[in-house]
């Protein structure tokens, strides 16, 4: 069942029974007081026509100073005919209890009066057809006489505004359960309006729109459940981003790496078909094997990046106090061959907290980089500085700089700049890929100030030893 | 002589189109980048441009649109393999579309085939007093019509189409019969015998030992 219909429901059964359990105490009380009024009304009568028979009685001229039947009689008529006004029946028995005198209507049985002993005086209601009456009796003690006396009042008029009154709460009742039905649907609808906007949302949650937000429209505990619920929603939709941002990278890791994969193997297999189905000339022949020797390569190349990728992610780094100057030293003997271009080191000896193969490798890449993106003779510095946030390592090149837009996909795995220049020159788009993992290993990141045409600064930070060691056995 | 542009920014890949395509009797021009290529289109006419699409510079699709209106048949050679790919490439009015890696015969095929539709490409293929009609798939030898089945044509065309080149089993195989090579199949053997017969080409149409058949002019 519905939740607003329950609400209503509920306060439907809760109002009914409050409205009708008042009601019916409110209109029996107000009868019984009436009633109760009536009563003593009649009492009162009954003693008042007592004594006015007695008084009577002692008026009447007696004979041998005995009351009469028929004085009584005449007595009573008189009585009668007084009270006629107040629609008073009354009833005269001797002390056998057999009726002297009975009014017109009088219509009771003996019950109360075999009841009524001397000195008493006793009352009942009783129900004649329509009418309800109160009916009182009483001794009346007339010279030598004891007589009993009994009124009948109508008292129909209580019981009528009784009936009068339950039928009007019944009415009311009912108007006021309908009203209430109504009222309170709009109450329950504006109660439940943050639950059906919550259900809304996880409906549209659970359809894949992550980014589906409820509105808070209360600042009771449903409203609080809402601001719960929208920032469950934000981090669901943040990682579901994070698992599709994953997804993608993984998707355009392995189309970048098929097509990568394609190039080389095209003209492997395009030169090998020429050379087993065509009888070429020597020139032919060698430029057909050397292009296979050489895309053979390339492929060899690109797996041994590709592999070195996987150890990184995989394999344990063995991090050691490390020299910045042997680093530094290492780098400078493995780029003398090269005479292309001018390399300053400057540098701070110091010494860092690192697996020193790992730096020598991003060195190398970040190194040969430079060298590509730069034209022959140029200045390439190569620099590291003692910072308040550790060791920083430098390359600054003078080449052909990053476009801006392109600076967070150069570490992506075979992303080139100029791809057929970098290709000419023997890259796979691998290097700085394999640098950024190595770094993320180290804590650090590659840092990029680059702009097309004024050549690139590429640097990483390196915490420096001493205090660090704290950190590194935190996290190995 | 049939003028064919190749724009590949990878220059072995360049190299080995046009070694192939000058084999087959074609005239081929390589540029590795989109702006060479639009400025060897505005220097010269070309029959054919065999374009890729992941280029330095302008990309393929660029080039493909200033191409376009010139109404030179265009066949895209990509590592793009994906259905979308073919799909864009095609829509943008290439006549084909090879993926990389691919096959020289059927590159030199799919060559044939759009020059053919161009009415570039010769029509008649002449091997002694042999004539290859290829777009009516008539054989006429000494002008007296000579009637071949279906795979028995499409085998003769793909040995016109590659004179001089050892085919081996499993490519002709591949390209005729589309389906995979059981070594121990005789149904090509029956087929050469059969073309060799009708066509008298039994000095021409050798046998190359482990490898298949090649047929010498």
């Amino acid at each position: 069942m519905k939740f607003s219909i329950k609400l209503v429901l509920w306060t439907m059964i809760i109002m009914a029974l409050t409205l009708g359990l008042s009601g019916f105490y409110f209109v029996n009380y107000v009868f019984e007081t009436s009633l109760e009024r009536e009563i003593n009304q009649a009492m009162d009568e009954n003693s008042i026509l007592r004594f006015a028979f007695e008084t009577a009685a002692l008026n009447v001229p007696l004979k041998y100073g005995v009351l009469q039947d028929g004085t009584v009689e005449q007595i009573a008529s008189n009585l009668e005919t007084g009270g006629q006004d107040v629609r008073r029946m009354l009833r005269l028995s001797d002390e056998e209890k057999n009726a002297l005198y009975i009014s017109d209507g009088f219509d009771a049985d003996n019950e109360l009066l075999e009841q009524t002993k001397e000195n008493q005086r006793a009352y009942r209601v009783i129900r004649s057809g329509e009418h309800f009456y109160v009916q009182t009796a009483s001794n009346v003690n007339a010279l030598d006489r004891v007589l009993y006396l009994e009124t009948l009042k109508d008292v129909s008029e209580v019981f009528y505004e009784r009936a009068m009154g339950y039928s009007v709460y019944r009415r009311m009742t009912i108007l006021m359960l309908i009203f209430g039905v109504i009222i309170m649907n709009f109450i329950a609808a504006w109660l439940t309006k943050p639950i059906r906007l919550l259900t809304k949302a996880t409906k549209e949650m659970a359809a894949g729109d992550y980014s589906y937000r409820a509105n808070k429209v209360s600042n009771d505990e449903l409203g609080q459940l809402t601001l719960d619920f929208n920032s469950m929603a934000e981090a669901l939709e943040e990682n579901i981003d994070k698992l599709e941002d994953e997804i993608q990278a993984r998707e355009d890791f392995v189309g970048a790496f098929a097509h990568e994969l394609k190039t080389p193997l095209t003209s492997i297999i395009g030169y090998a078909d020429m050379l087993r189905s065509r009888k070429l000339d020597e020139e032919k022949s060698f430029l057909s094997a050397n292009y296979i020797y050489t895309e053979g390569k390339r492929l060899e190349a690109m797996s041994l990046r590709l592999l070195d990728i996987i150890v990184t992610k995989r394999g344990e780094a063995k991090f050691q106090k490390v020299s910045t100057e042997s680093l530094f030293e290492y780098i400078r003997s493995m780029f003398i061959p090269n005479e292309a271009m001018e390399f300053v080191y400057t540098y701070d000896k110091a010494f860092v907290r690192a697996d020193s193969d790992l730096i020598i490798t991003v060195l190398i890449n970040l190194l040969d980089n430079a060298c590509k993106a730069s034209e022959p003779g140029s200045v390439i510095e190569v620099k590291g500085n003692q910072e308040e946030s550790g060791y920083r390592f430098t390359v600054r090149d003078y080449g052909i700089g990053i476009p801006i837009e392109e600076q967070d996909k150069i570490t992506q795995a075979f992303y080139m700049v100029d791809k057929s220049r970098s290709r000419s020159r023997n890259g796979a788009g691998l290097g700085l890929a394999l640098c950024a993992e190595i770094l993320s290993r180290h804590h650090s990141r590659l840092e990029i100030d680059s702009a097309p045409g004024e050549g690139s600064s590429i640097g990483f930070v390196l915490r420096k030893e001493g205090k660090e060691e704290e950190n590194e056995k935190i996290n190995h | 002589m049939i003028r064919i542009l190749i724009v590949d920014d990878e220059k072995p890949i360049c190299d080995l189109i046009d070694l192939n395509l000058s084999a087959a009797g074609y005239y081929c021009v390589a540029v590795q980048d989109g702006i060479k290529a639009i400025e060897a289109i505005e220097k010269d006419n070309f029959d054919l441009v065999l374009l890729d699409i992941m280029l330095p510079g302008v990309d393929g699709y660029d080039v493909m649109e200033y191409i376009r209106p010139l109404k030179i048949p265009v066949i895209f050679i990509s590592a793009k393999h994906e259905v979308r790919d073919r799909v864009k490439g095609l829509k943008l009015g290439a006549d084909d579309y090879l993926v990389k890696p691919f096959e020289v015969v059927e590159l030199v095929a799919r060559v044939e085939a759009v020059l053919r539709r161009y009415n570039k490409a010769e029509k008649q293929v002449t091997i002694g007093d042999v004539v290859v009609d290829v777009e009516a798939r008539r054989v006429t030898k000494a002008g007296r019509s000579v009637v071949l089945t279906n795979k028995e044509f499409e085998l003769l065309l793909l040995f016109v189409e590659n004179k001089n080149v050892a085919l081996f089993r499993e490519t002709l195989y591949e390209k005729v019969w589309e389906g995979e090579y059981f070594a121990d199949s005789r149904t090509l053997d029956l087929h050469v015998q059969r073309l060799r017969k009708k066509l008298g080409l039994e000095q021409n149409l050798v046998a190359v030992y482990k490898v298949g058949y090649r047929l010498e002019v």
